[in-house]
């Protein structure tokens, strides 16, 4: 076997430009193939820490009558958990509500939060500072798409339980920024005793956000959804993504392999008198499909070495600087932050490696396997067509 | 006594040709001694690369016995053929066949390479056979900075490194000019003499059979006349 390789480093290094053109391509595919995952793992990464700061925490009990992905069962999807069950937890409501800024309408979601919570990145914080009646925190695509900012003031309309329609003035106390759009588009955040108390829902929640010491204990009427649970669109959603670059790469894989099993079928035909010498000097015709099959697998270590010359400067640079996109989460529903940070994990890398390595090896064994059923005399007049 | 080394019985070649059949070779019946520098020698397409590669483990009979250095050539495995070939039979081609992306040292190596032989034992033997030819000093060259007259005699270098019984040679002056075709021969004449190789080669040169012990005439694949002669004196 070290005479296969060492005869293969020979004859790739003799092919001269040939080689680097396929190993060029072989690497390039390898680089894409690592830099889109790392992309995809980083944003994953990011994601999910995005959206345990700023959403799921370490869990959300969920009242049973509460399904997010339904807007009429918010009006009642709400209930009373018994005080000794809510340690660790942060208590949010949710009601629908209208909003009027600057003359024109908009309904919303108005989310109550304790002013002093400490699980949740959002700025409560501001809630006890500000001086206004009834002040609102909101995400600052909320207040692009209302047109309000930190001080103004706008009409909002709501039901209280009993269905009767009041309203008041709120005052933006402060607008801030998250790669989270589930908790700044089309929403305002106010203080919960204020909410409880401006809709009649006294000690009303619609889901609660344990923190990281939180037990979950069954309680009737709710149910616990775990991170990994919350998280579950994102996730699909990301390895839906990773599928659709996977077709891209599977081709760049392909035409790289297409152009060494292309380069293996000519070299098989053009060296018959090689092979035949090969023979002639005593190597049996398995040994020389084995020299020829290292050949083509050492494409894909040539290709991981020049991969590796000029992916690991550009990969290092952008896993610093990070990918600008400028995506916002807000229009597809999902986190995403504005400059993506590639993250190259260790199994990427390596399984990146052994896949080239393996299919290069593959698409070289299929033509080599013809000079096992060769006939050296013929191969040594060069006949084999 | 002479020790035989090569028998062939009833040995027969054929081709399949469209409908019907081609025999390459016809019933040939010969054995060939240690230390013979004999040659087959024939027209164009009389059978003699057919029958050295028969020889040579390279090709199998269609019929009949060929036992080369007690080996039974048609019973022979890929493996136990490779072997044969690669510790007792040399080969020498009229275009070399060297490749081109070793320097003449590495070509020459190649056999010991697969025979596992140590690297200082390949280096002390490599240049023992670079010497026999004249080409000591060529040892880092690519092929394709040889002279044919080189080219040929690192392909004899090749043959010989690793001491064969057979050396099986055809047509190997085709290509050359005279000087050199006399040059090489002398070459291998001497080894000959001086390691006891057998040589058998198949040609139709007249220079090469002036050097030769023994001359097989093979006409249509039939041996027409088998003939000790009295060869020159290196
Ligand atoms: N694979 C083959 N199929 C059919 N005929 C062949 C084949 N190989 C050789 N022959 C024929 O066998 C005859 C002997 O060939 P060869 O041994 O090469 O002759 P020589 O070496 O004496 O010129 C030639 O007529 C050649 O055409
Ligand atoms: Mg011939």
């Amino acid at each position: 076997m070290k005479l296969a390789f060492h005869l293969a480093y020979k004859n790739l290094m003799g092919a001269g430009l040939r080689t680097w053109l396929n190993a060029g391509v072989l690497s390039f595919a390898f680089v894409v193939i690592i830099f889109y995952n790392a992309l995809i793992d980083g944003w994953n990464q990011q994601a999910k820490i995005d959206g345990i700061n700023w959403q799921y925490g370490y869990g959300h009990l969920v009242n049973d009558n509460y399904d997010a992905y339904d807007a009429f069962s918010i009006k009642d999807g709400h209930g009373e958990l018994p005080e000794s069950k809510q340690k660790n937890l942060t208590p949010i409501l949710i009601q629908q509500g209208n909003l009027y800024p600057n003359g024109r309408m908009m309904s919303i979601l108005i989310k109550g939060i304790d002013p002093n919570q400490g699980i949740l990145l959002l700025p409560t914080q501001l809630l006890n500072d500000s001086k206004a009646e009834i002040p609102v925190i909101i995400g600052k695509r909320m207040s692009e798409s209302a047109k309000v900012k930190t001080g103004d003031e706008f009409l909002l309309r709501w039901r209280d339980k009993n269905g009767t329609y009041d309203a008041a003035t709120v005052t933006v106390a402060g607008v801030f920024e998250t790669n989270v759009p589930f908790v700044d588009s089309r929403q305002i955040w106010m203080s919960i005793d204020k909410l409880r108390k401006l809709t009649l829902l006294h000690n009303k929640t619609t889901y609660f956000v344990a923190n990281e010491q939180y037990k979950y204990e069954s309680a009737p009427g709710w149910r616990f959804e775990d991170q990994e649970y919350l998280m579950r669109e994102q996730t699909r959603l990301i390895n839906a993504k990773k599928v659709g670059g996977s077709i891209f790469y599977v081709l760049l894989m392909t035409l790289s392999l297409l152009a060494i099993f292309d380069t293996q079928v000519l070299s098989i035909f053009r060296r018959q008198k090689e092979i035949g010498t090969y023979i002639a000097l005593g190597m049996t015709r398995w040994q020389v499909v084995r020299i020829f099959t290292a050949e083509g697998a050492m494409y894909s270590v040539f290709a991981t070495v020049l991969g590796a010359i000029y992916g690991i400067p550009l990969m290092w640079y952008l896993s610093i600087t990070g990918i600008s996109f400028g995506a916002d989460g807000g229009e597809m529903g999902v986190i995403i932050s504005e400059t993506l940070y590639p993250v190259y994990g260790m199994g990427l890398i390596f399984g990146t490696i052994l896949l080239v390595i393996l299919s290069a090896t593959i698409v070289s064994f299929l033509p080599a396997r013809k000079i096992a059923r060769m006939n050296p005399v013929e191969a040594l007049k060069g006949k084999i067509s | 006594m002479s020790e035989k080394i090569i028998t062939t019985e009833k040995l027969f070649k054929r081709y399949p040709v469209g409908d019907g059949e081609f025999t390459a070779l016809n019933d040939i019946n010969l054995t060939f001694d240690k230390g013979e520098f004999s040659g087959i020698i024939g027209p164009s397409g009389s059978g003699k690369t057919t029958l050295l590669n028969i020889l040579g483990s390279l090709d199998s009979p269609t019929e009949g016995r060929a036992t080369v250095l007690g080996h039974p050539i048609s019973s022979l495995s890929h493996k136990e053929a490779a072997q044969l070939r690669n510790k007792h039979i040399g080969f020498i081609f009229q275009v070399y066949n060297l490749l081109p992306v070793y320097t003449v040292f590495e070509n020459v190596e190649f056999a010991l390479l697969l025979q596992n032989r140590s690297a200082s034992e390949r280096k002390k033997e490599v240049m023992q056979a670079l010497e026999w030819v004249g080409l000591e000093n060529m040892a880092n060259k690519k092929p394709s900075k040889l002279s044919g007259g080189e080219g040929q005699r690192v392909a004899i270098a090749r043959a010989m490194v690793k001491r064969p019984d057979l050396v099986l040679a055809d047509e190997p002056t085709a290509n050359l000019d005279a000087k050199n075709a006399h040059a090489i021969l002398q070459t291998m004449k001497k080894l000959n003499e001086e390691l006891n190789t057998t040589f058998i080669f198949a040609t139709h040169d007249e220079k090469v059979m002036g050097y030769l012990n023994r001359l097989i005439h093979l006409e249509d694949g039939k041996v027409a006349k088998d003939e000790i002669v009295t060869a020159k004196t290196v």
